[in-house]
């Protein structure tokens, strides 16, 4: 049976009386490359961290790669690649020795570490940086490094959460041509970004605000149904009728 | 267990300590200069106590008393041109620590058969200083006395003191040291390393790999143990080369329960990580902590000397129990059995610690 | 000015926004004045004697009783059967064993000389000095009252005063040199690992680029720690009164002087500490071997400094709590003046030029 990368059905995660994720729903499929938009404190980050395994939801039902988030989280690790917003590798440490760590970590064998390293270096081009303390890099490359960690151990899904702020242009290119090439091999990828450009290359996107989905689509699909001209009109448009419900 | 995880992470651990050069200096050079110091410097005897002498009787007699007094080096006596008025003036510019004002008849007293009165004036802002002196001066005032009259003591009081004869302070220092040593190296270190990894946001990703919550923990302890284990060995490599510090005990048993020690200050380490989020709190927790722990051990003055409450008090430092042990193995060769009581306690100790600090880390966020 | 001003702002909101770290930063000298001022007591008292006594004569039982009843000597952990004396002291359960041979109480009433025997365990050296001096004493007077009454005349009796201190404790030595120790700590340390931390995160670089001159940056960062230092001195002085009786002679005003020179030559202390690393971890590491320690042990705070060897000796001249610490003893205890106190004074103020010109070279070198 073809069975979805990741399932929610009703979703939440309080934090006292705070609703930081109210009542979500959403699936993803295998091998879809998947948008997760919100303005600022949504509830993007709170959501990936439950899907990653890092924080218990409240209520509701998730799976992802087919495991329980409740009850199955180190299988759910297992199986996907994390990148967070902050740049999280150990920056007094080479590329080379954070890769060697998060591989051992991941319990592959060394033949297959120096193996992956060799493959994602050519692939991201890192050979010249691995060498390098890893904080001295330039955010591009480091981020590159971060991407580099999270596919290691070669995962079914990737959660990258916010992987291009304050990344050039040139560096954002490729590094979305890796995202497509990994797509392209079927691997799920599940990205939060603040660029609209980025949202449409996916192939679906969500928009999130104050912990609610509000609109769940094709990025073509929702521009046209709200009668605006591109993604990033829609987006704010949506927000501020959003904000004036609320007030 | 997974053993490719743990490897990678204790590698990672000592990759991060020794790439820092300044953190390698101080790890060497920490227990060195804290063991010369103490070595030298911890020595409660007070010796050469400037005493002011106004001798109004500038006799032989007197100035004979005063060589005596000089004799042990316990004073150095320097005749006082001043007045006794002076003598205050003379505390507060510390130039003096005691007066000593013997009056116009002494000589006429002690040979004769009254008794001759000599005043003695002690500065007490050093309380020590000035007890110390006065017993001294007493002492050997009635040894002066005894052999200017040449009476006999019919009792005798012979002592024997065991595993350190000569009294040498740097023989009973050195295992304070070490316990010392185990304690501050690793409650803080372990406290701060898993805060860092907080603060940096490594810790995220770390929590996001498969890795189990006993393989993360065991990976972030294991280094400190080992570093707290090496700074004990250059400790006591340093302690028996330079100050020939004997070593009565077993070998084998000071390092076995130096473990158990490790497990309690591993722990209090990860629970002071648990209960903060920056390092600099982590680092004030461990602090707070340490000084507690030296000051109440017994490190300078016995646990028996300190009042009731602080006595209490000492029962929840484990550092008060392995103290006992060090000095037990390395002064009085003490075995196992003879430490039980001691060892009881850590087990406890340790187990109580790990517990709830075990519990206390999960790999969740919240 | 005003910049400083909004640095020094941001840093207290930095400590205010921590309630753990103020906290401790109250509460570490409460705590250290508490375990100075009880804890740590030269006199050695309570000492766990066991004796075994072969004699069980009326005089026997009178020395031990003598023993008993001074405050010096308590009974031993558990009760002591005629047993071989190295194992009661291997086992921790007595500091001394006291032996009495059979033929004391003979002896005594016969007047033969008669000896007694002491196991004393050396592996506490202060109770080991402390059991020779005290049993000295008092088997001294027992035997002086059996001596024939002429004899004792003719002797030296010391009449003792002790000015300051006339009771000798030990909490009135030690809980003033504390503020020593508590100014260095929350000058050097705190300052030090600031500083580093700024650098860790990244957010110094940030600081460096605004319109704000490095020695300002410093002179901000540096003032909530000036009075967190001042406050936690006087929190001592409060205590020290209070709880220990401990009085306070001299001139207040007099003493804030000194205290603030004490301060500056921390604090540049803590820069130059800064300046030479990069890590909080590092930072902390350091001070502690480089101020906390020296501050403690060479600085007659505890150790008395001229029984120390030479180096150590020519080492504490350059440390300035050496000073400080006779200048507040000298204020609290024995209210000693300005004049009085000329010397520390100049010693204080020559170091803290020094160290300050250093620091500020230093700091200015990493900056450019």
């Amino acid at each position: 049976m073809s069975e979805s990368a990741v399932t929610i059905d009703r979703l939440s995660r309080h934090f006292g009386q705070f609703k930081a994720v109210d009542d979500i729903s959403l699936t993803v499929e295998q091998g879809e490359t998947f948008g997760f938009l919100g303005a600022n404190g949504a509830g993007k980050t709170t959501t990936i961290r439950m899907l990653t395994g890092l924080l218990l939801p409240t209520s509701g039902v998730g799976t992802v790669a087919g495991y329980d988030v409740f009850t199955e989280s180190e299988q759910i690790k297992r199986s996907i690649g994390y990148m967070s917003q902050k740049f999280s590798l150990y920056p007094d440490l080479s590329g080379r020795d954070n890769m060697r760590f998060y591989g051992a970590a991941y319990d592959l064998d060394s033949a297959r570490i120096t193996r992956r390293i060799g493959e994602l270096s050519e692939r991201l081009g890192l050979a010249e940086f691995l060498d390098r303390p890893s904080g001295a890099l330039p955010t591009g490359w480091r981020q590159r490094l971060a991407l580099g960690v999270a596919l290691l151990h070669e995962p079914r899904i990737l959660f990258l959460d916010e992987p291009t702020s304050g990344v050039d242009p040139v560096f954002r290119r490729r590094f979305w041509e890796v995202l497509y090439e990994l797509a392209a091999e079927g691997v799920t990828v599940f990205v939060t970004t603040h660029y609209m450009d980025e949202a449409e290359y996916c192939d679906r996107i969500s928009i999130m605000h104050r912990g609610r989905i509000v609109e769940l689509g094709r990025p073509f699909d929702i521009v046209r149904q709200h009668g605006q001209a591109n993604l990033e009109e829609t987006f704010v448009h949506l927000i501020s009728a959003e904000e004036s419900r609320n007030a | 267990m997974q053993v490719r995880a743990l490897r990678g992470l204790i590698r990672k651990e000592f990759i991060q300590v020794f790439r820092d050069r300044n953190m390698l200096r101080i790890i060497f050079a920490m227990p060195i200069i804290q063991l010369l110091i103490f070595g030298y410097v911890a020595n409660t005897e007070v010796r050469q106590i400037a005493l002011d002498v106004y001798d109004f009787d500038q006799s032989a007699v007197s100035r004979h008393y005063v060589d005596a007094l000089e004799a042990g080096g316990y004073f150095t006596p320097q005749p006082a041109p001043f007045s006794i008025l002076d003598i205050e003036e003379r505390f507060k510019r510390n130039e003096a620590e005691m007066a000593m004002i013997i009056p116009p008849d002494f000589t006429r007293g002690l040979t004769g058969g009254s008794i001759a009165t000599v005043g003695l004036i002690a500065d007490g802002s050093n309380s020590s200083t000035a007890a110390i002196g006065l017993g001294y001066a007493a002492r050997i005032s009635t040894q002066y006395a005894r052999d200017v009259k040449d009476v006999a003591i019919p009792l005798e009081l012979r002592y024997q003191v065991l595993y350190n004869p000569e009294m040498e302070s740097v023989y009973f220092m050195v295992p304070g040291i070490v316990a010392a040593l185990l304690t501050m190296v690793t409650v803080m270190l372990t406290s701060m390393a898993i805060v860092r990894e907080r603060e940096r946001g490594t810790l995220e990703q770390l929590m996001v790999t498969p890795m189990s919550n006993w393989t993360l923990l065991l990976g972030k302890l294991i280094p400190f143990a080992v570093l707290g284990m090496f700074e004990m060995v250059l400790a006591l490599t340093f302690g028996i080369l330079w100050f020939n510090v004997p070593f009565a005990g077993s070998v084998p048993l000071l390092f076995a329960l130096s473990g158990l020690y490790l497990l309690t200050t591993l722990g209090i380490g990860l629970f002071f990580s648990t209960i903060t989020s920056t390092q600099q709190q982590a680092m004030f927790f461990a602090w707070f902590f340490s000084v507690f722990a030296l000051l109440t051990s017994g490190l300078f003055t016995p646990v028996s000397n300190m009042p009731m409450w602080t006595q209490y008090l000492t029962w929840a430092n484990p550092m008060r129990f392995f103290l006992d042990i060090a000095r037990g193995i390395m002064m009085r060769g003490a075995g196992f059995l003879d430490l039980i009581v001691q060892v009881r306690a850590l087990v406890l100790f340790a187990v109580v610690v790990m517990g709830i600090s075990v519990l206390r880390f999960s790999k969740r966020m919240a | 000015m005003r910049k400083i001003y909004y640095i020094a702002r941001k840093e207290i909101y930095h400590i205010l926004r921590d309630p753990r770290s103020l906290m401790i930063v109250i509460a570490m000298p409460v705590l250290m004045t508490f375990l100075y001022g009880f804890a740590i007591n030269m006199d050695i008292e309570n000492i766990r004697l066991a004796v075994v006594d072969y004699d069980r004569s009326t005089e026997s039982k009178d020395l031990i009783d003598a023993f008993y009843s001074s405050t010096y000597f308590s009974e031993p952990r558990a009760a002591v059967d005629q047993g071989d004396s190295e194992a009661i002291l291997k086992s921790g359960d007595a500091h001394a064993v006291l032996v009495i041979r059979p033929g004391y109480g003979e002896a005594l009433r016969t007047g033969r000389e008669f000896a007694l025997g002491m196991f004393i365990d050396g592996s506490d050296n202060n109770i080991a000095a402390a059991v020779q001096n005290y049993s000295q004493g008092l088997l001294l007077t027992s035997a002086l009252e059996l001596l024939p009454a002429g004899q004792v005349s003719g002797g030296i009796r010391l009449t003792t005063q002790v000015l300051y201190n006339p009771d000798l404790k030990s909490a009135q030595f030690f809980v003033p040199g504390l503020i020593a120790l508590i100014l260095v700590m929350i000058s050097a340390l705190l300052t030090s690992i600031t500083i580093a931390r700024e650098k860790e995160t990244g957010t110094m670089e940030q600081l460096l680029t605004a319109p704000v001159t490095p020695v300002q940056i410093l002179i901000g960062k540096i003032i909530p720690y000036v009075f967190i230092a001042l406050l936690d001195g006087a929190l001592i002085v409060v205590i020290a009164r209070i709880v220990f009786d401990v009085p306070f002679l001299g001139s207040h005003l007099l003493m804030l002087l000194y205290s603030l020179i004490y301060i500056g030559a921390s604090l540049a202390l803590g820069i130059l500490i800064s300046s030479l690393v990069q890590t909080q971890q590092v930072a902390m590491m350091f001070a502690l071997t480089a101020t906390m320690l020296p501050s403690v042990m060479l600085s007659g705070f505890i150790f008395a400094i001229k029984n120390m060897p030479p180096v150590l000796h020519g080492i504490s001249y350059i440390i300035p709590a050496r000073y400080f610490v006779r200048i507040i003893r000298g204020i609290m205890l024995k209210g000693a003046g300005a004049e009085a106190l000329i010397f520390q004074g100049l010693a204080l103020v020559g170091l803290m030029l020094i160290m300050m010109t250093i620091a500020a070279r230093k700091f200015k070198m990493k900056v450019a």
